[in-house]
């Protein structure tokens, strides 16, 4: 017997989470919060598997919601619905709240659909997959840095030997996909440009033939609509704008390596990582053509 | 060197005349034509150092003397010259030359100035008229110079007002774009579900008209009739009309008032930007306050509980869209000086002679040296690329310009408030009764 998906909205707006309701309710049950702390207290008290929240509302932000219900329930999809395309907010949502998805008003109800519905077939399978035991060994990780920077990789290089991890480098795309076909990487940590050439499309292809695999992006450049992407098409698990900030970065590694360790440990674990093809013709074309060139890899992870 | 030209462009090169040249030739020379320009005549020794200036007024006096030539036009003209003259290094820029010449120039003026070069060597003459007017061509290109820079520092100053114009309408317009997207959000969803839920609506009412038709169709037989009662009846089964109803009513009225919200949107924008009448006789300023708080609302929400207190108003003249800018500007200040959440007051109140308008926060506050510099051009405490300073600095121009005045008070962790006071048009004086 399978437990309905329970999908908690939240908005300051009420008809639109009428709307949203009526859109719903003969899928999966349907709650509804116009206030986020009442929200939260829900979440303490029933289980829900998908939470989607407005950014901007006056008693607390979306991202700070998500990431308290991150807290409060780890296992819940988390999703921002905004109006407002706002970085920082986009940032805190991905790096505190770890969200599945950004989707933005006024939304597109077929695609609105089809993102719940992926998300509500990660969750069938999560309530089904047996729990994780809490203690996970400590195994060694690969970790792929595809980044010249120097402060990026004293950081990076400091944590595997911290934590001993296997660093590989790569100073070109090219590289990196051979890199990437010849041995399991774990975590990526990549700038968005790297010897002159756009990283997103790799980041892409890997989140579609590698979900295991968990991407932190390191960037200079602040593009609220790139990061959207990010988030959408490649899942990506961190976002850090740079100059670096320390503390950041080495807390994103490690819940990284946690993650990615959980996943080594359970083979059988449910991997909630699951990108959308992206939406542009151009970006499509190149994510399809790396996707080939990761065919390798991605045969042996079939075999 | 530009500097040092300027005073050979200044030299004469009279020939100079030997210490031991009797008067009477000297006063010869001085009668020539090509030195009548020349109050004095340079006297230098054999090296051709200066060693003095005899001027036209010394010989005259001697000459005007009773036998003056005869008893001392044979003496040397060394005798009666001006043995410290002025000696200007022609090196010597032509600043400091005009103030050498002038400290030690004395009235009545009778002599010119002597130019040597830089080993002390006589070069020529220089007269105080050529000197005045090559200061006079420098001020004049000085004054050039500087009006050219006025005018620059004008217009890069109207550019910056201009921008910051520009700034705060694309923040403006930015922020209700956003604003629109929350009910145009719920509108498109519920257009799109109402034309989903109504399509069993219009497969019932087919189904019951054919059903109709078979009713009013003598020829139709029992097996027909049958059919279309059975397709009628499952019609409505699936269409459910009375479960309906509750959805359609509410789905209808929140998109018609998400459409107001959008029209109250686009309204504000147009009453809030009055493109079309720079300056209007009578503006109620609570209508004001309101069209700034629907534009501004957005930077609001999530920051601020606001509350009215409007009085009621007489109405003033003055141009809206200024004010608006203002009242913007103090608005969004309000809000980002507010750190989690807190309470915006707007106050308005008239007195006998004037409108006022207050706008508190309970935000951080600033200390007295901030709060010294906010009306300052360029002086901002925002990060930067984040504000340009100028916001306030404009907003004090607005109020000046009409006649009024803001005034800021703050306190450090208990907020900020701007008072606006803006003259009645003629406060009219009292009526006391006896």
């Amino acid at each position: 017997m399978s437990e309905p998906i329970r999908i908690l909205f939240v908005d300051d707006e009420e008809r639109i989470l009428r709307s949203l309701a009526l859109q719903f309710r003969r899928e999966y049950e349907v709650l509804t919060e116009s206030d986020p702390r009442c929200a939260l207290e829900r979440l303490k008290n029933e289980r829900v598997q998908i939470i989607v929240s407005d950014q901007r509302m006056p008693q607390m932000s979306g991202a700070e919601l998500l990431a308290q219900a991150r807290e409060i329930a780890p296992d819940t999809l988390r999703i921002l619905l905004t109006g407002y395309s706002d970085l920082d907010a986009a940032v805190e949502a991905l790096n505190r709240g770890g969200i599945f998805r950004y989707l933005t008003k006024p939304w597109d109800q077929q695609e609105m659909a089809f993102t719940l519905r992926q998300a509500a077939q990660i969750a069938a399978r999560q309530l089904q997959a047996p729990k994780v035991s809490a203690v996970t060994p400590q195994a060694a990780l690969n970790v792929l840095l595809l980044d010249e920077d120097a402060s990026t990789l004293d950081v990076v290089a400091e944590f595997c030997v911290a934590g001993g991890h296997r660093l590989l480098r790569a100073a070109s795309l090219s590289d990196a996909v051979m890199l990437l076909n010849s041995q399991p990487i774990d975590l990526l940590v990549s700038d968005l440009q790297v010897a002159g050439e756009d990283t997103a499309p790799l980041l892409k292809s890997l989140a579609q033939a590698h979900p295991r695999l968990l991407s932190l992006v390191v960037t200079p450049f602040c593009d609220t609509q790139a990061l959207l992407k990010l988030i959408n098409e490649a899942q990506i698990f961190r976002y850090l704008p740079k100059p670096i900030r320390r503390g950041l970065f080495d807390k994103g590694l490690l819940a990284a390596a946690e993650q990615a360790q959980i996943w080594r440990a359970q083979p059988a674990q449910v991997v909630t990582r699951l990108a959308q093809q992206p939406r542009e013709e151009r970006d499509r074309e190149k994510v399809g053509s790396l996707l080939g060139m990761l065919g390798r890899l991605r045969e042996r992870l079939i075999a | 060197m530009t500097t040092a030209s300027a005073l050979t462009r200044l030299l004469k090169p009279v020939s100079p005349l030997a210490a031991d040249m009797s008067i009477a030739d000297v006063a010869d020379r001085l009668l020539t034509p090509e030195l009548k320009a020349f109050l004095s005549l340079p006297i230098v020794d054999s090296a051709g150092r200066p060693l003095g200036l005899v001027s036209r007024t010394t010989l005259q006096d001697i000459f005007m003397q009773r036998f003056g030539r005869d008893l001392r036009g044979r003496h040397a003209v060394q005798e009666v010259m001006n043995a410290a003259p002025l000696v200007v290094s022609l090196d010597t820029s032509l600043e400091d030359a005009a103030k050498q010449i002038t400290g030690q120039l004395q009235y009545p003026i009778t002599e010119d100035f002597i130019l040597v070069d830089a080993q002390g060597l006589y070069r020529g003459l220089g007269t105080v008229l050529d000197l005045l007017k090559a200061m006079e061509a420098r001020i004049a290109q000085r004054n050039l110079v500087l009006r050219k820079a006025l005018v620059e520092l004008k217009e890069s100053q109207a550019q910056l007002v201009q921008s910051e114009k520009m700034a705060s309408l694309g923040q403006m317009v930015a922020g209700v774009a956003h604003e629109l997207n929350t009910p145009l959000g719920y509108v498109k969803n519920n257009v799109q579900l109402l034309r989903e839920l109504s399509a069993p609506l219009f497969e019932l009412a087919e189904a019951q008209a054919a059903l109709g038709d078979c009713l009013n169709d003598p020829t139709c037989d029992e097996a027909r009739l049958a059919m279309a009662l059975e397709v009628a009846a499952e019609a409505r089964t699936k269409a459910a009309p009375e479960l309906l109803l509750e959805d359609f009513t509410q789905l209808f009225s929140d998109t018609l008032y998400g459409l107001e919200q959008i029209a109250e949107l686009v309204v504000g924008l147009k009453d809030f930007a009055r493109l079309d009448r720079a300056m209007s006789e009578e503006v109620d300023l609570n209508e004001c306050i309101r069209s700034a708080l629907v534009i501004a609302r957005n930077g609001i929400k999530d920051k601020a509980e606001t509350i009215l207190q409007l009085g009621e108003l007489p109405r003033i003249p003055c141009a809206p869209s200024q004010i608006n800018q203002v009242l913007l500007n103090l608005l969004n200040n309000a809000a980002q000086a507010i750190d989690g959440f807190g309470q915006i007051l707007v106050k308005t109140w008239a007195d006998d002679s004037a409108v006022c308008i207050s706008v508190q926060d309970s935000g951080r506050g600033m200390p007295p040296e901030v709060l010294a510099r906010i009306f300052d051009p360029f002086f901002t405490t925002k990060p930067v690329g984040q504000g340009t300073g100028l916001g306030l600095s404009i907003s004090y121009k607005i109020i000046q310009d009409h006649g009024g005045q803001i005034r800021a008070a703050s306190e450090p962790g208990r907020g900020t408030r701007f008072l606006i006071r803006l003259p009645r048009p003629q406060a009219l004086p009292l009526q006391r009764s006896a």
